[in-house]
């Protein structure tokens, strides 16, 4: 099995973001929420990162 | 009344400890003894995921034999995923590989995946200490 990293990541974004999600909340539309909500932080500040350290690797 | 209530206290600590352990063993136990059914699957699915994907990459599992400290909180990391640690050599047949980047995804899933246990775990502890819903 081979996965590259932004796809290692996502599956990283969803799972935690589930599991947070009911380790947190209670009601179905509050975990929802929580969950598309981490679900997005994670990928736009793997995102931004990404991209600050982008001129470091040239 | 003092006593009473103490004695509920002990019954709710050793439920506690057995949920606790439970969860421990097998993701999501600690929930589906306490009928938290949902609960159970989710933790299992999530535990399970985030393991056997990390074997799939080839991860290094640590072992309690580690040289240094480093070694040794992965080992603590790992063993949290219970039963997944202890069948992780039979799944695990092709050992380590953390010479591809993916090899190295792989252990730091493994490890979330043994700290997410915890977690869970942790949770079925206070649910069952009547501290959480």
């Amino acid at each position: 099995m081979n996965l590259n990293h932004f796809q290692t990541m996502l599956l990283f974004a969803v799972v935690i973001s589930v599991a947070f999600a009911f380790l947190t909340k209670r009601k179905l539309s509050e975990r929802a929420r929580y969950a598309l909500w981490t679900f997005l932080a994670f990928l736009l500040v793997a995102v931004a990162i990404g991209w600050l350290m982008y001129p470091l690797s040239r | 009344m003092a006593e009473e209530q103490h004695k509920t206290e002990g019954g709710s600590a050793a439920l506690a400890t057995v949920v606790a352990v439970a969860g421990w063993l097998v993701p999501g136990l600690g929930h589906l003894l306490l009928r938290k059914w949902t609960r159970a699957l989710v933790y299992f699915l999530a535990v399970g995921t985030l393991a056997v994907t990390g074997l799939a990459l080839r991860g290094n599992i640590f072992s309690a034999l580690g040289g240094d400290a480093f070694d040794m909180l992965g080992f603590l990391a790992d063993l949290g995923t219970g039963v997944f640690y202890l069948v992780s050599r039979i799944i695990e047949n092709g050992g380590p590989d953390v010479s591809r980047a993916a090899g190295d995804y792989g252990t730091r899933l493994f490890a979330t995946a043994g700290v997410l246990n915890l977690l869970c775990v942790l949770d079925a502890h206070e649910i069952a200490r009547g501290r959480k819903t």
